[in-house]
């Protein structure tokens, strides 16, 4: 019973969904102030100090507003796709080891990196559906645009992320974090730095952001939401993003893993996690604010003509490099 | 006019103004050809109001002929295609505003009762080809009018625009006010260009009455229209990021243009519509303490602008997204009567400042900027030059103020008589014909806006490109639809 509780505990507040989901929000807030403060604006100031409270606060105005399921919609597709593409998020996370275990404990197994990656398809397909089916043409090319890049892009990520699985010679994720003494980031620069670039247009941030560009497709597949869907579909994108930039912490920067000074070894473990989700959340959002948004036949072929050779490439040089890779490890 | 097309290749059509003579409608083709304007006359009974259309040797003239076909009822023979432009479509038949013996209230009300005619079906997909329509809401355009694209997968075939959502009737209201009255009202053509608009037509009104504005107001004048075209161009430089997903750039350009309104608020009191000219001058004295204020904040955005000059120069992804998208080239440039930096943009020097330089213009040292490329690029380009040149115009503007008078005493009246003036606004040449009837009144006040002409221009760059670069090309033509409509 003692066990079940922890469980509970473990799986619904920390680390678990309460906590992922005010992380999430907490994010979205830095999210904010950091591309604010670069383009000489204040960002959000007035909820709680220096406005950390208003991304809380967006999600309670949104889930208190009229909910319209517009005439034409596919009904169901229309309100379940939202909720189903968020709880895909939020449950490929629990795989990801954040305070030195699985949110679920003993729930790693010897493939789960490849089982996440599916999870995050999965969601993004729920995305589609739920513009596809609202029944209106900016929804549609929002929803088809959401398609065609993540499909596209899905392929070098997925490369990329088998670098870090090689030199650790699992496709555990636990494991794979676990076995960082030294950070992959190191060891493997041009896999980082790759695989940045890729999950950029994966998350649809700047220059990538094709499914948003609000001057050609309006409000892309969220055109026709409002109320908690929209709140759900908000949640689902800013989730992922966390969700992102915790895959590069995992991967590359040796998960929550760091020095322990006392006390509990799971608060130092999720500080580490946290403090290095934030460096990454940084520096995307960096790049964010450098480029303009490209166009989406510039988008696919930088992805088909240029990523994914260079993905095959990095691998490949990975493989080659892998004997002196092996006792810098140690 | 067929010879006049003829002997200069350089040559198009400005305007094409109606005027209400009694029995017959008069209409005038005001042509330019080296900078000069060419007014050819002709008239058309109004009971048998039919004349021949020169879209066959101007294609540019499309525009004029199906505004005047709507406000005046005139039938252009030939005219490829006749539909409405700036009235609504459920106003009434055979009710034609500008025409003095137009009964508008009498008709509106018998148009309220009666059945409003069916909304026009929607256009249908045919076959391959999608329909998509961009407005009269949408975020890319901030204000309303309507273009329908025909798009076969991500490929743009046809635009077909319709305009007339902000019309709200200014050459006609400018007919029952004074012409002190106007002034005030023509600047509310547009909040952007808005002294432009005053400023041609008090040098409109001036030209009829044949008075001479002192040296200072003039000097002063420029100074204003040059901060109005900083504001503006700023402006555009910083939206035209919006459009390509550049915020950042926004953010920037539009902060680095908050000085140029506090500049205007500084010099004219307001800070949008400066409400600075008036017929004679103008209504406020620059301040001797104001100077080395407006010098220092010159300076710094100078300094500001060497920064975007790399960025535009430099960026990948800004480059990218506006080089070669929109082309226009030289030859359709001339074609479809384009004006201003898109003008300038495809490599045709023209800019009234230089061709026909008006109040301190002729006196003042600048360059005409040019670029041959023709994209979206070289138009934002031209206009990020045209910056650095505006700030060299009001520096030495400041250096060489005359001392003097800024305003003289003009009668009420205005002598019967008629004038054709033109000026550039930053979005390319403004033009105005004013007649007067002897009164306190103007009998007929016409207006040609930039945006008006360069509207062809889009239907010719948009063709043919993707739908994603309709933003970034549309934005490089810094359209301006409540000037379009007036």
């Amino acid at each position: 019973m003692v066990v079940n509780l922890w469980l509970v505990f473990r799986v619904l507040v920390f680390p678990g969904f309460t906590s992922i989901l005010f992380f999430t929000m907490f994010c979205d807030w830095v999210e904010r102030k950091i591309e604010a403060r670069m383009q000489n604006r204040v960002g959000p100031a007035f909820t709680g100090p220096a406005g950390i409270l208003q991304p809380f606060a967006d999600v309670v105005k949104l889930l208190t507003k009229e909910d319209i399921v517009p005439a034409g919609a596919k009904r169901t597709v229309f309100r379940f796709a939202p909720i189903l593409s968020f709880s895909f998020v939020v449950f490929a996370f629990c795989f990801l080891p954040i305070d030195g275990a699985a949110v679920i404990p003993n729930s790693s197994f010897a493939g789960d990196l490849i089982f996440i990656m599916a999870l995050i398809t999965i969601a993004n397909f729920f995305l589609f559906l739920s513009g596809w089916a609202s029944a209106n043409p900016y929804g549609e090319i929002g929803a088809t645009r959401v398609l065609t890049q993540f499909l596209g892009y899905d392929i070098p990520l997925i490369l990329l992320a088998l670098t870090p699985a090689f030199i650790a010679g699992s496709l555990s994720i636990s494991a794979i974090a676990a076995n960082q003494y030294l950070p992959f980031a190191l060891l493997a620069p041009w896999a980082f730095v790759l695989f940045i670039i890729t999950l950029q247009a994966e998350l649809e941030k700047d220059p990538f952001d094709i499914p948003h560009a609000e001057s050609e497709v309006v409000g892309g597949l969220e055109t026709e939401f409002c109320g908690g869907k929209l709140a759900f579909l908000r949640l689902t994108r800013d989730v992922q993003i966390v969700f992102g930039a915790a895959l590069v912490v995992e991967l590359f920067l040796g998960g929550p893993y760091g020095p322990v000074f006392f006390g509990l070894p799971q608060f130092w473990y999720f500080l580490w996690f946290v403090l290095k989700l934030l460096a990454v959340v940084v520096i995307t959002e960096y790049v964010t604010c450098l480029f303009a948004r490209l166009r989406i036949d510039q988008v696919l072929s930088a992805n088909w003509k240029v990523l994914l050779p260079l993905s095959v490439l990095s691998l490949a040089l990975t493989v080659a490099v892998a004997t002196w890779i092996y006792p810098l490890m140690v | 006019m067929k010879i006049l097309l003829e002997t200069n290749k350089n040559a198009g059509i400005v305007a094409l103004t109606g005027l209400d003579l009694g029995k017959t409608i008069g209409l005038m083709y005001h042509m330019y050809t080296n900078g000069v304007i060419v007014t050819v006359r002709t008239e058309v009974p109004k009971k048998k109001p039919k004349i021949q259309t020169i879209t066959d040797l101007i294609p540019g003239a499309q525009f004029h002929e199906r505004e005047v076909a709507d406000l005046f009822g005139v039938i252009f023979e030939g005219h490829p295609n006749p539909a409405r432009l700036v009235l609504p479509d459920d106003w009434p038949d055979n009710l034609y505003p500008l025409r003095k013996d137009a009964k508008i209230d009498e008709a509106l009300a018998k148009n309220e009762t009666a059945p409003s005619k069916a909304e026009p079906t929607p256009a249908q997909n045919e076959g391959d080809l999608v329909n998509i329509i961009i407005g009269p809401q949408h975020p890319a355009l901030l204000e309303p009018e309507k273009f329908s694209l025909k798009v076969d997968g991500e490929i743009v075939k046809q635009v077909e625009p319709r305009i007339g959502y902000v019309h709200r009737g200014i050459e006609k209201a400018a007919e029952q006010r004074t012409y002190l009255q106007d002034v005030y009202l023509v600047e509310r053509i547009c909040g952007i260009c808005n002294s432009c608009h005053a400023a041609c037509f008090v040098e409109t009104v001036e030209k009829i009455l044949g008075v001479e504005v002192p040296l200072r107001a003039q000097y002063l004048r420029t100074i204003i229209l040059e901060l109005n075209r900083l504001h503006s161009h700023m402006l555009l430089l910083g939206h035209a990021g919006l459009e390509i997903g550049y915020e950042t750039l926004f953010q920037y350009m539009w902060r680095d243009r908050e000085p140029v309104m506090d500049l205007t608020e500084l010099l004219t009191g307001n800070r949008v519509i400066s409400s600075a000219m008036t017929v004679g001058g103008v209504r406020r004295d620059l301040q001797e303490t104001d100077v080395p204020k407006i010098k220092t904040r010159m300076a710094t955005l100078n300094k500001k602008m060497d920064f975007y000059h790399k960025l535009f120069e430099n960026e990948p992804s800004l480059k990218m997204r506006t080089q070669n998208v929109g082309v226009l080239s030289k030859e359709d440039a001339l074609k479809l009567c384009v004006v201003g930096p898109v003008a300038r943009g495809s490599g045709v020097a023209i800019d009234v400042r230089k061709d026909e330089p008006y109040e301190a213009y002729g006196e003042i040292p600048f360059n005409m900027i040019t670029r041959d490329e023709g994209d979206s690029w070289a138009r934002l380009i031209v206009r990020l030059d045209e910056v650095n040149e505006s700030i060299n115009i009001i520096d030495y503007a400041l250096d060489h103020m005359p001392s003097g008078p800024f305003r003289i005493k003009v009668p009420r009246v205005v002598t019967a008589g008629e004038a054709v003036n033109h000026v550039e606004a930053p979005r390319g040449e403004l033009f105005y014909y004013v007649k007067s009837q002897g009164t306190a009144y103007p009998e007929r006040v016409k207006v040609r806006t930039p945006t008006f002409a360069n509207i062809p221009a889009f239907i010719k760059i948009a063709e043919g490109g993707n739908i994603a670069d309709v933003p970034p090309s549309f934005v490089s033509l810094d359209p301006c639809f409540s000037c379009t409509d007036r």
